[in-house]
């Protein structure tokens, strides 16, 4: 793990780190990606992708509401609101 | 020391406590951290629902680490939760020590069954899929379940009966039919043979599987100690795994419709990243660069991709195994205590510690703590190896 690609990532995920978090972090990243290379020892070319854990199908349930919430409640825990709108920064310079 | 987020004073019969990563209605739920200090839910989770149904008063919120990825509650941003110096989740403490059925909790990383062996507490890990996540703080979808701790077998077999059970909300459940299969009174074959995970003991503190090896032994079950190499790799797979779809999941948290917001912010961006990086700890942050960069496209097919087809390696070596075994016996931690010395020394320690809880995790299968080991069995096998606890309780201890 480079510092470069960490500050890539950083950006993608919307974290900003200090000097020393970045290297706390890389190092992190390198023994976990040491760890992983291991599995390399395990022969998977053939194996097939375990997305589900279990064999579950897809439910599908009736397109039917059950149950709705008012704006005010959906509003209740924001940061900050406007006339019924979540409020953020001007987007638009 | 902050064992509760949230609680209510209650007079009731059966009380219980959910972990902060469960919904509640009536009080918070943070899953430990900063971005959701004191957030209240417009809903309750269908196990918090299937609780009250039953005549369950959900008395309080037990703290948790950050999004539940810890050793064992020490990443709150309400504090760690110590008993004696020692380490134990808060839900743990609170089962231990209170007049309380039980805990119903959300395992992500192997935090409860850590605490529950510490503590010398029951946890049920049933079957993925057999109770509902409706409602739970989302961490890593394809391997959390939620599971059970009490004081006995039979308080987690009565709490376990209770959240089992098809929920249509939670598109990952098996059907009604199956979900009953892991409650009581269904039939189910008595555990005869064991396999021990060698690979798994050599790494652990030997005294609890020693002890729970010699119970089986006079309780007339075959032991046979397998290698179970195979095993080792569940760590590293359910580390990427994990962490790639954390990254995912908490891409929620930006500071607009809900949660922390930062004060300091200029533009959209400023707000986005500053209310994050303010909001996480340490442990959570590294854990979602980890798991973007496994997502990345230059290591999609060597880490999350590889992640994938390990996790069906384990699963078929499970399979192999339950070919001849009824269950596997697998140490929980590789120490039987640990210290906030010790997650000063190491804040990734979780990520080492995981390699005796991620074999169930990563396959979904269900496990049972019990005299601070685990047992693993088949998928729906919860009957046989609380029968098996139950016994261990009676003539074990």
């Amino acid at each position: 793990m480079t510092k470069e690609v960490l500050l890539r990532l950083e950006s993608e995920n919307q974290l900003a780190l200090d000097d020393a978090q970045r290297d706390e972090i890389v190092a992190f990243m390198d023994a976990q990606n040491a760890e992983f290379e291991k599995l390399n020892a395990i022969d998977t070319e053939n194996v097939e992708r375990m997305v589900h854990v279990m064999p579950i199908l897809t439910v599908v349930r009736e397109d039917v509401m059950q149950k709705n919430f008012t704006r005010d409640e959906l509003q209740a825990g924001a940061p900050e609101t406007m006339d019924g709108y979540w409020q953020v920064p001007r987007l638009v310079e | 020391m902050n064992l509760y987020i949230d609680k209510k004073d209650s007079a009731a019969a059966k009380n219980v406590v959910v972990d902060d990563m469960i919904l509640t209605k009536d009080l918070a739920t943070t899953a430990g951290s900063k971005m959701l200090e004191g957030y209240k839910s417009l809903f309750a989770a269908e196990v918090v629902e299937k609780l009250e149904g039953a005549g369950y008063t959900v008395s309080g919120k037990a703290n948790v680490g950050e999004l539940a990825i810890d050793l064992a509650g020490e990443s709150s941003y309400f504090g760690a939760t110590e008993v004696d110096g020692k380490l134990t989740n808060a839900a743990s403490v609170i089962v231990k020590n209170e007049d309380v059925s039980g805990a119903v909790v959300l395992e992500v990383n192997g935090a409860n069954m850590r605490s529950a062996a510490f503590s010398d507490l029951v946890l049920v890990k049933p079957t993925y899929g057999t109770v509902s996540r409706y409602g739970t703080i989302p961490a890593a979808c394809s391997g959390e379940t939620v599971s059970v701790m009490a004081k006995t077998v039979a308080q987690a077999h009565e709490l376990l009966d209770t959240v089992a059970g098809y929920d249509c909300k939670d598109g990952t459940m098996h059907a009604d039919e199956k979900c009953a299969l892991i409650k009581s009174g269904a039939e189910f074959a008595p555990i005869k043979k064991v396999a021990i995970a060698k690979s798994l003991c050599d790494t652990a503190d030997a005294s609890k599987v020693d002890a729970f090896k010699a119970f089986l032994e006079k309780a007339g079950v075959e032991v046979t100690v397998v290698d179970a190499e195979v095993l080792t790799a569940a760590s590293a797979a359910w580390s990427a795994l994990m962490c790639a779809e954390l990254c995912n999941n908490v891409s929620r948290y930006d500071g607009v419709k809900y949660g922390y917001r930062t004060k300091n912010y200029k533009n959209i961006d400023e707000l986005y990243t500053n209310s994050r990086t303010e909001a996480f700890g340490m442990l959570l942050k590294s854990a979602i660069l980890y798991g973007s960069d496994a997502l990345s496209t230059s290591n999609y097919d060597k880490v999350y991709d590889k992640g994938l087809r390990v996790r069906r390696v384990i699963s078929e070596y499970f399979a192999s195994l339950f070919a001849e075994y009824d269950a596997v016996l697998i140490p929980v931690a590789s120490k039987n205590e640990y210290t906030m010395a010790d997650v000063e020394a190491d804040r990734y320690i979780s990520f080492k510690e995981n390699r005796f809880t991620a074999p169930a995790m990563i396959t979904g299968l269900p496990a049972v703590v019990v005299g601070g080991v685990q047992l693993v069995g088949k998928a729906f096998s919860e009957n046989a190896l609380l029968d098996l606890a139950e016994k261990y309780e009676k003539e074990g201890k």
